[in-house]
């Protein structure tokens, strides 16, 4: 499975390419780090539903991604329109919206 | 169905924007072996695929290939974005702009609007999944001809993620043929599929 991952430069580019030092942006990285890696993982299970060391693989980063996304979720808002947290305002239209520069 | 994921798979960050380098890199937004035919090729093949796991890996890389369509687009958005008419026009991109302004068409670099015939769909699991994986290497070549194309770092970065993806998928296709010969006919070593006349 290892080499079918991407490699590790490109992983660390991920976790530390955010240059606007806020909070609500190294959270997104690791998010987006945790997502890509289960993804993968996703991939290769479709291909080898019994293989363990994948599963184990999979169990592991989605209890990672599962805490990151919900501290996400309260602290700068909704990633999906199902995580909206009824503040009385519908949180899921403010931007910046991921295509914006702003959002990376 | 599908669900928004309000995040970009991949962050593009692209401080410079540069029209030359949109109108190469649209054409892995609506070219031949761009990010839209991908998505359109595997989420449309799926339905008449016999295997379950096959099945699996054509949704999730039809999916996947819908967020590499967010980031071309993002790509594209953020090199165009607060172009002067003159900066546009000394690129060459004002025969586009005439018809679109900044916002996003799919069209090929030389201007050949997307068309469903980069979307093939045989209904057949061999001439399908070969399809696939030629389709792969296809766009890997187009990723490495960006590459040897733009200088900036911002706009290399996301690039190289995605051709690397194409690798990946390549990988997940040939075990998705390997799945399909496997359930034909073990003499049948010429792989053709004989299931639609039984």
């Amino acid at each position: 499975m290892n080499n079918n991952m991407m490699n590790n430069n490109m992983m660390n580019n991920m976790m530390n390419g955010n240059q606007n030092g806020n909070g609500a942006g190294s959270l997104l990285r690791r998010i987006q780090a945790e997502d890509f890696a289960l993804y993968e993982a996703v991939l290769y299970l479709d291909a080898y539903p019994t293989n363990q060391k994948a599963l184990a693989f999979y169990r592991e980063h989605r209890k990672i991604l599962d805490a990151l996304k919900e501290e996400y979720r309260q602290k700068y808002g909704p990633l999906t329109i199902y995580d909206n947290i009824d503040s009385g305002e519908w949180d899921w239209v403010k931007g910046p919206w991921p295509w914006e520069r702003e959002a990376n | 169905m599908w669900i928004y994921d309000k995040k970009l798979q991949y962050p593009v960050k692209i401080k410079n924007p540069n029209a030359n380098y949109a109108k190469i890199i649209i054409s892995q937004l609506g070219g031949p072996d761009g990010e839209l035919a991908a998505s359109q090729r595997y989420l449309h093949q799926r339905y008449s695929m016999p295997y379950d796991k096959v099945k699996g890996i054509l949704t999730d890389v039809g999916t996947e290939e819908l967020a590499h369509l967010e980031m071309i687009a993002a790509i594209l958005y953020q090199l165009t974005k607060g172009l002067s008419p003159e900066e546009i026009k000394k690129a060459g991109m004002d025969i586009y702009f005439v018809d679109h302004t900044t916002g996003l068409y799919p069209i090929a670099a030389s201007g050949v609007p997307f068309d469903m015939k980069y979307v093939g769909v045989k209904g057949d699991v061999i001439a399908d999944l070969n399809e696939d994986l030629a389709a792969e290497q296809k766009a890997r070549v187009t990723y490495d001809n960006i590459l040897r194309m733009v200088d900036d770092p911002d706009v290399r970065d996301p690039i190289k993620y995605l051709r690397q993806r194409e690798l990946v998928h390549y990988q997940r296709f040939g075990d998705a043929l390997r799945i399909a010969q496997d359930n034909l006919d073990s003499k049948n070593f010429y792989a053709f599929n004989p299931s639609y006349d039984k």
